[in-house]
């Protein structure tokens, strides 16, 4: 304790060069404290903006697909999930299930007559189960119109549009969508031709979050989707039928006609199928549930989907807190390798200033770890009090914004999907904090240390 | 008959003063006995620290013996040189080297913290016989820079007697006193050495205080020239001029 009394005496008489070295590790301190409790909260946040807004715990898709799911990008249409509707059902059943919802994305065209002039505009959809989409992950505020004819009795089939989108249809057409408009729908089916239907602008939506992405998505009913994109049908023809149309040779042409059911379609005996077009099932799990165990259960059922969790499918936006975490720990590890090489000069000339001391120490008969750990105390105690005031001052800041913090809009869009950021306080970053001003005081000071033993006893002759 | 406790046989030292090599001592053989009061007497720049800095293990002769309680220390790696230092030869120096952060007490404590050995009754024992013996138990709370030269002086007497050293070396230590200080300081050390019998060699270039010594060793461009025994004040037979 002699080393750390002498250490601690000899800081507090150095108190303005230390007071200078003491707020850059202030400083580097709130930095990562601050900084990596910032990120954190933004990464638990954007989490659970994503998994409510987007993905639920993960998406399931078509086993063909080579490409990962994203309600986030239409770069690539992905392929139909085969026998959705079993899918469903047996989501349905599954106890670990809270809920999902199935979706297809797709593009078209609206077609509509304002003031004698015919306009085509191009959108690009959801289409949902109207309740089930609104209830997991459509949060978003009706400008006008409601939600697919929300709280009336049925379903009101139709689209739904973006303002943004309108405002885009606005400035590049010369037209605005309005609640209640009559339109056209085009559409270009998977076999190659062009379907129309005739349809209704239901409302006209604000979304609440990751409006980077939700701005230029609009919303279709899956009835109408169905109809639009020939997704209904049953799942086979009478055998019969299928006979006539494999037919290959006259022979058996002629032997069919003798066929009396030939040419009658009993239409009780069709199994009708909802062929729907999904092309996703965003899947919200039960407290508790683990994806990885639903994963086993959901192979073992064999249906041909695959499973990309909600951090897989929401690609960059999943990301982007790690990347700003990272940017913090670039920009406080530059600052303390900054702190380092201060400190390190700081007490390479404390020890130059001082040889008659250590000299001294040393004539009296003091050995070299007297000397090493005398400058090991000064540094650890100078960073480690200014790492205090650091996490003094983080805590402080922490608390003060637990309430919320107001990020500016785009900010606040990618990183947490819109409004405002939280701060959880957690040990983590202060354990961090305290770790890294250590490993600061140690490198910083061994090149110190390394000089400072090396100072003769004869250097205490030199003293003044 | 005392016995030798120091002996210096053919001490030389060179060192390098940029591409000029320098002479400091070109042979200098003494021996010193239990109890001396001795001075190294000499010009600035003859050799005389660098003779104390040998005798005190902390530099290193170009050639030559230093032979302390028939030990030769030239043949010690530095912990046991740092050992030397701490039980067997003490400092006292011409800028007094107080630790600034340190109080009157506290300095003469530290070499007592440093040998590790000692309970803090025995180190409270210890300083405080040597505070009353140097005059400074009003002062013990007083740090370096509240105290005056002579004061500091008696606190860095204090602290190489504390730990009961084989010889105490002090280097010009009245050189930055005013006269009457400094002799008062050579009077304090030579009253310490008459009542315990602690063996004292301090360099001088002050006739004044080179009086105070019962013995002179003259140097002069690396080479003793004289080295004369006195007896209070005397110059006894003996005594020779080299």
């Amino acid at each position: 304790m002699l080393t750390f009394m002498i250490a601690l005496r000899s800081l507090r008489r150095r108190k303005g060069r230390m007071i200078l070295i003491g707020s850059l590790v202030v400083l580097g301190t709130v930095i990562i404290v601050f900084g990596t409790t910032f990120s954190q909260s933004a990464k638990v946040f954007s989490k659970a903006s994503i998994i409510e807004n987007f993905t639920g715990d993960f998406i399931l898709y078509s086993q063909r697909s080579r490409e990962l799911p994203s309600p986030f990008a239409f770069q690539t249409p992905l392929p139909l999930i085969e026998k959705a509707d079993q899918v469903e059902a047996w989501l349905a059943k599954q106890p670990q299930v809270a809920s999902f919802s199935s979706i297809a994305q797709n593009y078209g065209l609206i077609s509509l007559q304002k003031d004698g002039i015919s306009y085509e505009l191009p959108f690009i959809f959801y289409a949902v189960q109207a309740e089930a989409y609104r209830a997991m992950l459509g949060k978003v505020k009706m400008s006008s119109g409601t939600w697919f004819g929300e709280g009336s009795a049925q379903v009101q089939p139709g689209i739904l549009i973006s303002e943004y989108q309108n405002q885009q249809y606005k400035q590049k057409y010369g037209v605005t969508i309005a609640a209640g408009d009559k339109v056209t729908l085009l559409s270009l089916t998977g076999g190659g031709s062009v379907n129309a239907l005739p349809s209704d602008v239901v409302g006209i939506f604000d979304p609440q979050f990751y409006k980077n992405v939700f701005n230029y998505i609009n919303f279709m009913d899956i009835g109408t989707y169905a109809q639009l994109f020939n997704f209904t049908g049953v799942t086979a023809l009478p055998e019969n039928f299928n006979q006539a149309l494999a037919a290959s040779s006259d022979d058996d042409i002629f032997a069919l006609a003798d066929d009396d059911m030939l040419g009658s379609l009993n239409t009780d005996l069709l199994e009708k199928a909802e062929l729907t077009g999904y092309t996703m099932i965003a899947v919200r799990l039960a407290q508790g549930v683990s994806t990885e165990a639903f994963a086993q259960t959901l192979a073992a059922a064999g249906f041909p989907i695959k499973l990309a969790r909600w951090d897989e499918a929401s690609g960059f936006f999943a990301s982007v807190a790690d990347i700003l975490q990272g940017v913090i720990l670039g920009a406080t590890l530059l600052i303390f390798l900054i702190v380092v090489f201060i400190l390190m000069n700081t007490q390479i000339i404390n020890v130059l200033e001082r040889t008659g001391e250590v000299g001294t120490y040393r004539a009296i008969g003091a050995d070299k770890s007297f000397v090493r750990s005398l400058f090991l105390w000064e540094s650890v105690i100078l960073n480690v009090a200014a790492a205090s005031i650091g996490m003094i001052i983080s805590l402080v800041l922490i608390i003060s914004f637990s309430g919320g913090i107001s990020l500016p809009e785009i900010m606040s869009q990618y990183l947490v999907g819109g409004g405002q950021l939280r701060l959880q306080l957690s040990i983590m970053p202060f354990v961090l904090g305290l770790a890294l001003v250590l490993l600061v005081s140690l490198l910083a000071t061994l090149y110190p240390i390394r000089v400072a033993t090396k100072v003769s006893p004869l250097a205490a002759m030199s003293a003044k | 008959m005392s016995q030798a406790i120091i002996e210096c046989k053919d001490l030389k030292k060179e060192y390098l003063l940029g591409s000029t090599k320098v002479e400091a001592l070109k042979g200098v053989s003494f021996t010193i006995t239990e109890g001396e009061f001795s001075a190294i007497a000499g010009p600035s720049g003859s050799g005389k620290s660098t003779i104390l800095n040998m005798i005190g293990c902390i530099d290193h002769p170009s050639s030559g013996d230093v032979i302390i309680k028939g030990t030769n220390v030239g043949g010690l790696n530095d912990k046991e040189l740092t050992r030397y230092r701490r039980h067997t030869v003490s400092f006292i120096f011409q800028s007094f080297n107080l630790i600034p952060v340190l109080n009157v007490y506290e300095n003469i404590e530290l070499p007592l913290l440093l040998e590790k050995r000692f309970t803090q009754e025995e180190r409270h024992q210890k300083v405080m016989r040597f505070v009353e013996e140097v005059g400074l138990a009003d002062r013990l709370k007083n740090k370096p820079g509240e105290l005056s030269g002579g004061q500091r002086q008696r606190v860095a007497i204090a602290r190489a007697l504390v730990t009961g050293p084989l010889v105490v070396l002090a280097d010009e230590p009245t050189a930055n006193l005013d006269s009457d200080t400094g002799i008062k300081i050579i009077e304090l050390m030579k009253s310490i050495n008459k009542n315990d019998g602690t063996t004292f060699i301090f360099s001088t270039h002050d006739a004044h205080i080179m009086d105070q010594a019962r013995r002179v060793i003259k140097i002069r461009d690396g080479l003793i020239i004289g080295d004369e025994v006195k007896q209070e004040g005397r110059q006894v037979a003996g005594s020779r001029e080299v």
